[in-house]
């Protein structure tokens, strides 16, 4: 465990908290979003937030791919269940997320098959073992997870598997991340970008942020320590009057990213014109489809599905947290009506979610504010 | 089951299905892929585009490698959902 203990270093995590605390100018307030949900729940697990001076707020945005799936989405994806012979298969927490006709979990006990897998090519593996079943994979991620996907559309096709497809709900993050700038009710002063997005997508597609919007953003690792020096560059970076894109994950991510993970991405998918995020709306290319080339595994032409659009619970307000609006705990239904075990919105589902992150772990900042209050 | 960090939570539906690239989705807490979480991980074996690796704890793993280019015993990968996603140099996590 050397390595992970060299990355969890209390003693250094409390002096780059003093060196980020030196960095910062008087009577200024930051706000520093990341948009990964690796993130939030580093935050939240680790108290990073306790390390740092009361003027710098991280604020959660739209990270974690399981809650920016819109209800109507889950619904569409029972459809495809609900149909005779079919396997729909996917990734652990989206089994619990709500849509408008319940969640798979509700699916499954009215009858349906659907099965949770690690990966896109053990939904493969279980269409090669099913020759006489449809199975379909219920695609959601970013850029690091529509690679796995990708390359297990390319390997059915090389195996001439016939019965597997692909219900495609990749999603990009540099158009949310515009999005969100492009917001009116949110001011940020920098990004943490997310590290494992930018194994595959590189450094490259953040510069138009430092380039049109004067903010710094800082590729960052998954450690609270990654944490803490990716904000000391951030906050380096305002003490030296620059905005740049740097990158912390050096020991990962590479400037320019994976490039065959890239022209796997560009062969098998096409960007969609438009699609629904929850919380933050239609988004124009912000997400990937199965390209024309490869029609046969795509699971939207095979089967009929409702594609209606569900509006969220009136209580829910994920959105407002999805855009670092309202902080989880300002929710009117936060740890009431809406808990891990009975979520409402879909930031309650993941332990990425922000909701979930801070439900399991924020106690204990509490506590420790509690302490502070008495000492 | 996972000795990965993450892993997913196990609902409580029949239809849990354990895949066999011996990794899965269903220990707490949270799901490595809905969290973008990757994993490092060590080729142990190569056996054409897959390669059989191993995490610090000892826990196996059969990974798809077409994305990182040929690998050979001893390499360090980050593991996304089954799919290598790059190497990694060095010792460090």
């Amino acid at each position: 465990m050397k390595f992970v203990d060299e990355f969890r270093d209390a003693e250094l995590a409390e002096v780059l908290g003093r060196e980020i605390a030196a960095l910062c100018e008087p009577g200024r307030h930051y706000k520093i979003m990341e948009v990964c949900g690796g993130h939030t729940h580093t935050i939240y697990r680790y108290g990073v937030q306790d390390h740092l001076p009361e003027d710098i707020e991280l604020v959660h945005g739209p990270g974690c791919p399981v809650c920016v799936i819109p209800m109507g989405r889950v619904d569409d994806g029972i459809a495809i269940a609900e149909r005779e012979g079919v396997i729909l298969t996917c990734f652990g927490d989206m089994m619990r997320v709500p849509g408008g006709r319940g969640s798979f979990l509700d699916a499954n006990a009215r009858g349906a098959d659907i099965r949770m897998v690690y990966s896109p090519l053990d939904a493969l593996r279980i269409a090669r073992q099913n020759p006489d079943r449809q199975v379909v994979f219920y695609a959601i991620g970013f850029e690091t997870t529509a690679p796995s996907t990708a390359l297990t559309i390319l390997r059915a096709e090389a195996e001439g598997i016939e019965n597997f497809s692909v219900f495609c709900n990749h999603v990009t993050i540099i158009p949310a991340i515009k999005a969100i700038l492009d917001s009116p009710d949110l001011r940020l002063d920098a990004f943490l970008g997310p590290g494992h997005v930018s194994t595959v997508i590189g450094c490259r597609p953040y510069e138009w942020i430092p380039r049109d919007f004067g903010l710094p953003l800082v590729c960052a690792g998954f450690e609270p320590l990654d944490l803490l020096q990716s904000i000391y560059m951030i906050m380096k970076q305002f003490a030296d009057g620059r905005a740049e894109v740097e990158n912390q994950y050096s020991r990962v991510v590479k400037y320019d990213g994976n490039p065959v993970a890239l022209k796997v991405l560009a062969d098998v998918f096409a960007l969609r014109p438009f699609f629904e995020w929850r919380g933050l709306g239609s988004i124009a290319h912000s997400a990937l489809q199965v390209a024309p080339k490869y029609a046969r595994y795509d699971a939207e032409l095979r089967y009929e599905m409702p594609g209606v659009r569900v509006a969220d619970p009136k209580a829910c307000q994920c959105g407002e947290v999805l855009k670092g609006v309202l902080k989880p705990w300002e929710c009117k239904v936060f740890g009431t009506a809406c808990t891990p075990e009975t979520p409402i919105g879909t930031c309650m589902v993941s332990s990425e979610g922000a909701c979930a992150a801070y439900y399991n772990f924020g106690q204990y900042a509490k506590q420790r504010l509690s302490l502070e209050v008495l000492q | 089951m996972s000795g990965t960090e993450g892993g997913g939570r196990a609902p409580s539906a029949t239809h849990v299905d354990v895949p066999e690239s011996g990794a899965s989705c269903a220990a707490e807490p949270g799901c490595i892929t809905c969290g973008d979480v990757a994993v490092l991980l060590t080729v142990t074996d190569v056996a054409g585009s897959d390669a059989r690796c191993r995490d610090e704890s000892g826990r196996a793993e059969l990974v798809a490698t077409e994305l990182v280019g040929a690998v050979a015993v001893g390499d360090r990968l980050l593991v996304h959902a089954g799919v290598a996603i790059e190497r990694v140099q060095g010792e460090a996590r």
